[in-house]
């Protein structure tokens, strides 16, 4: 490993019952990664938790939703200096000794942005039917308008360099849902993004951000819909980092 | 009868707005597309044949429907214009939300020093 500094971005809202052991996890794996915790105002004590265990705690000053306290830890990311950011998930789905191929990844590849992959080998990952169709959906759509092979765009265990960052810390479109539209988006503006098979656990306790039936369907819709928007915003459009 | 209504309501929501502006309650700019609304409603209540003759020029055969039609694209407009400006207030919220709560983290709040007994005043 060089001497990058690298942060463990970690979103986290009403997870006290996964997010001790993630952290354990994580020190237990990744020793030299730093860690920070975005509390998105839980209700619980999550908080309290990460502040015993030792771990930098952002707790943000209103409910902000995933994607905009993501976007919180690489503001403090990009102020701190860091040359890679791994967002991974407070659930325990995401397996901490898989951030540091991640990362091996990303140096090795000089990838803009490594992609945690659940189906890029069967690794026994067990996809219910709803996501496993919304996955494949936008696979689907994201070969067809890049040419680019993603096989899992909703995957939220990723590595992010520098350049990306900086452009998501300062970005004033960061979407509610960062998934498909957003790699699209940053495909078409010429950044390189690469997937490696990674395993992942399914959520043990709590409640999943989409559980339920309308949050899937406003998912699926809100994702497709942004997705031909930005697919429209760039059409003609060179390829360029701006 | 119903031309004074409608003149005395035009006329009270155009001091009105004049009242929100000196007092600050209301924008310059924003101010402006309503002022335009209070104006037409209040020609339209003193001349009412206006608006037949209008209709008669856009081949409207149903005066009253252009006056709908006006009202509604009107409204439209606000509320995209509205929807537009609450857009840029959300990001601005949460951007200045993720500023201070980083900063809350550098620099946490000092909490004050508990006040022991021996310092109290006698």
């Amino acid at each position: 490993m060089n001497n990058s500094r690298v942060l463990i971005v970690i979103p986290a809202y009403n997870e006290s019952d996964n997010i001790g052991q993630v952290l354990a996890e994580i020190k237990k794996n990744t020793p030299k990664f730093d860690i920070l915790v975005i509390n998105d105002c839980s209700t619980d004590n999550t908080a309290e938790i990460v502040q015993k265990a030792g771990i930098n705690c952002i707790t943000n000053v209103f409910n902000m939703r995933y994607a905009w306290a993501v976007q919180t830890g690489l503001k403090y990311a990009q102020k701190h200096n860091y040359d890679y950011a791994i967002l991974m998930d407070a659930d325990g789905q995401h397996i901490a000794s898989e951030t540091k191929k991640l990362f091996e990844q990303a140096i090795n590849t000089n990838s803009d942005i490594i992609i945690g992959s659940r189906y890029l080998k069967d690794l026994g990952y067990p996809c219910p039917l709803f996501r496993k169709i919304g996955t494949k959906f936008f696979s689907i759509m994201i070969r067809l308008f890049t040419k680019h092979k993603i096989t899992d765009p909703l995957s939220g265990f990723q590595c992010l360099n520098k350049a990306v960052i900086d452009y998501y810390a300062q970005c004033g479109n960061y979407p509610e849902y960062p998934d498909a539209n957003l790699i699209i988006e940053m495909l078409l503006k010429g950044y390189k993004i690469t997937e490696i098979p990674t395993k992942m656990r399914v959520r043990e306790n709590g409640v999943s951000m989409h559980s339920g039936i309308l949050r899937p369907i406003k998912y699926m819709i809100t994702q497709f819909y942004t997705c031909i928007v930005i697919l429209v915003k760039y059409a003609g459009k060179k390829k360029g980092k701006t | 009868m119903n031309n004074i209504f409608f003149i005395i309501i035009s006329l009270i929501t155009i001091i009105y707005i004049f009242y929100s502006i000196r007092k600050n309650k209301l924008d310059i700019t924003s101010s402006f597309i309503w002022i335009v609304f209070c104006i037409i409603l209040l020609v339209l209540s003193i001349w009412p044949t206006s608006l037949d003759w209008f209709a008669n020029l856009l081949g409207i055969t149903y005066p009253p429907t252009l006056f709908l039609t006006i009202a509604i694209v009107v409204l439209f407009i606000m509320i995209f214009i509205q929807s537009k400006k609450i857009e840029d207030l959300r990001k601005k919220v949460i951007d200045l939300g993720q500023e201070l709560s980083v900063l809350k983290n550098e620099h946490p709040p000092k909490t004050a020093p508990k006040k022991s007994s021996s310092s109290k005043k006698q």
